[in-house]
């Protein structure tokens, strides 16, 4: 039963990405034909020279040829050449790649050490102080544009404390240029980004564990685990928490393309060399290909963890059925 | 964004309104009308968020007999100036009026906003109702599309519209909605699914009414309390993307004013002027705070086998 749910899933998921394919490409194929990057650079560029260069892009044959080579080649791990350097669209990712990880991982994990144990106090100790508390803050969470925020921590922590002579956190970059590199400098870097992008998802988490956790503690196996005489304790974490977190594995696993893409906008705003830096500044190059390479890998990573989180919750919850 | 569920709550699988159906067809609405009021909160979200759109609309007026000065003018013999007289929120790295560019990004960003969850509700309600109601291969071309639509991560498919269409305000609220639809068209299938299976719908069919009548008469009336709840949630999660692609330089450019692009290069004031970092971002802080409660507000309201705990 699980095999074959498996196996649809899969297929479904084939044919997404093969959608997506055709949607993101069709929409690059828009402008290819009219723009050839770097062209206003040169003065000097013949019209023979840019039909030579164009045939060389690749942006003079006709779509479906386009389309079809360039999927031929993807299902040969080749995402095709940079617009603008020649090289390779895929070492360009691979490059970026571990910074973004360390910085969206961070995150993520931060969010759910942090999140889960608040949702649980603030489920426990319902309508308490600390529960409004921490309502307020997500709901402030929610609300506060992730940019502005990354803005207010440098204008605070760089900026102020720097003119005040204190010990202040670099604004920019994943490690010093000069000097830098070893773990407490990377550190000092990383702190910022991650705490702008770990707030969101602790509010999201933190309301969620919380209502999750109020859900399950009103089901009646909760209600017989107490009238049998089980600790409370034991109540609360063995069979409370373990349901409760159930739907939270799905939430986290919907998160886990955010690895790549969900920073994008914090790592603009600190300048963190990662992917999601990489295809805004090549998306305001026109370096159409480096875009679509990344576009793609973070969809494949979108249905991977569309599925990744479908089968964990069927494995986890038994009474999901795979119809 | 819109139509997903409000991060929150556990979205229920839908069993619509048990126990209200001996009561006149009125009374919900009358009862959810109540129920909002009675949340003084949301209420006062509410009306924080007609004033600003109020303050919006009059731009011009305000400009005329409050600032006295024009969004787009620049004075480069007064650039910076500090908060206070003559400029009541200083200036920018042009001599532009700060509280004037706010009042006029005010309405490019709320208008924005609201086209785009009109577009939005507007396709995605009729992609639903249509795949709800039919279902067959209808209903699978289209949600796979939809499918397809959501798994691109929304932020690149944003990015590659907008070096694609150069947005102005009402692309900018396509380029948005083209993503929103999605999750509205899932939702509104969703609620469509469960209302077919209602006997009041096999009793209007029974009777012979048509497919159109069906939907609009039948299906939508039903579908509208999770569409109010979707739009109301949705204005705040808008203005966030909007502001966040105008501050990226992919969404309104510069000289009209947004909330978004007023915040773009700000850190290279930091050194001397807080204020043109500090004021853009509160405006957007609290009106997405207001919007969000606002929603939270509604969903409580019209929806109560949501509202949290």
């Amino acid at each position: 039963m699980l095999a074959k749910y498996l196996v649809r899933r899969l297929f479904a998921s084939v044919i997404v990405v093969l959608g997506v394919t055709l949607i993101t490409l069709i929409l690059m194929d828009r402008t290819r034909g009219t723009y050839v990057p770097g062209i206003d650079l040169n003065p000097n560029l013949r019209p023979e020279d840019i039909a030579r260069l164009r045939a060389n892009l690749g942006l003079d044959r006709p779509f479906y040829d386009w389309y079809l080579t360039w999927i031929w080649n993807v299902l040969h791990g080749d995402f095709g050449r940079s617009m603008i350097d020649g090289s390779p669209v895929i070492s360009h990712i691979l490059d970026r790649l571990p910074n973004t990880l360390e910085l969206t991982g961070t995150a993520i994990i931060l969010g759910v050490l942090i999140s889960v144990p608040l949702g649980v106090i603030g489920a426990l100790r319902r309508g308490s102080k600390t529960d409004h508390a921490m309502t307020v803050v997500s709901v402030a969470g929610f609300a506060v544009p992730q940019f502005w925020l990354g803005l207010l921590l440098i204008l605070v922590f760089s900026v102020t404390l720097e003119q005040h002579g204190l010990p202040w956190l670099p604004s920019s970059g994943a490690a010093s240029a000069i000097g830098g590199g070893d773990i407490l400098d990377r550190l000092a870097h990383l702190i910022m980004p991650a705490t702008v992008l770990s707030f969101f998802y602790l509010s999201l988490w933190s309301r969620f564990t919380r209502s999750s956790m109020l859900e399950v503690l009103s089901q009646d196996y909760i209600r017989t685990a107490r009238a049998k005489g089980m600790g409370e304790r034991r109540v609360v974490y063995l069979h409370g928490l373990r349901n409760a977190l159930i739907p939270l594995i799905t939430l986290v696993g919907l998160e886990l393309p955010g690895l790549v893409s969900g920073g994008l906008v914090v790592e603009v705003v600190f300048g963190w060399p990662g992917i999601g830096k990489l295809a805004f500044e090549r998306a305001l190059q026109y370096d159409y290909s480096t875009v679509m390479g990344i576009t793609f890998f973070a969809t494949l990573l979108v249905v991977a963890g569309n599925l990744l989180a479908d089968v964990l919750y069927a494995i986890l919850d038994p009474r999901i059925r795979y119809a | 964004m819109l139509g997903q569920t409000p991060a929150t709550e556990i979205q229920l699988p839908s069993t619509a309104f048990e126990g209200e159906s001996n009561r006149p067809a009125q009374s919900y609405w009358n009862e959810s009308w109540e129920r909002l009021r009675a949340n003084r909160i949301g209420m006062a979200a509410g009306v924080l968020i007609l004033i600003l759109g109020a303050i919006a609309l009059a731009a011009p007026l305000f400009s005329q007999f409050l600032t006295h000065y024009q969004y787009d003018r620049i004075d480069l013999l007064s650039t910076f100036q500090t908060p206070g007289h003559p400029h009541l929120l200083g200036t920018d790295d042009l001599g532009r009026d700060t509280l004037t560019r706010l009042i006029y990004g005010g309405r490019v960003t709320l208008g924005i906003a609201f086209l785009t969850v009109a577009l939005s509700l507007t396709l995605g309600t009729t992609v639903g109702l249509v795949t709800g109601y039919y279902g067959g291969w209808i209903d699978d071309i289209l949600m796979r599309f939809v499918d397809m639509v959501l798994s691109i991560p929304a932020i690149f498919l944003f990015i590659l519209m907008s070096i694609l269409f150069h947005p102005t305000p009402i692309t900018l609220a396509m380029i948005i909605a083209s993503v929103g639809w999605g999750g509205v068209a899932r939702l509104v299938r969703g609620e469509v699914l469960s209302v077919k299976q209602r006997e009041f719908m096999v009793a209007t069919k029974s009777v012979g009414a048509r497919d159109v009548r069906l939907i609009v008469r039948h299906l939508l009336p039903n579908v509208l309390p999770v569409l109010i709840v979707a739009a109301s949630l949705g204005v705040g999660q808008i203005i966030l993307i909007e502001a966040a692609l105008d501050f990226l330089g992919l969404g309104i450019q510069p000289p009209t004013a947004s909330w978004g692009n007023m915040l773009t290069n700000s850190e290279s004031y930091f050194f001397h002027s807080v204020w043109l970092v500090i004021f853009p971002g509160v405006t957007i802080f609290v009106t997405v705070l207001a919007s969000n409660l606002f929603g939270n507000a509604v969903r409580d309201a019209f929806d109560p086998r949501l509202k949290t705990h």
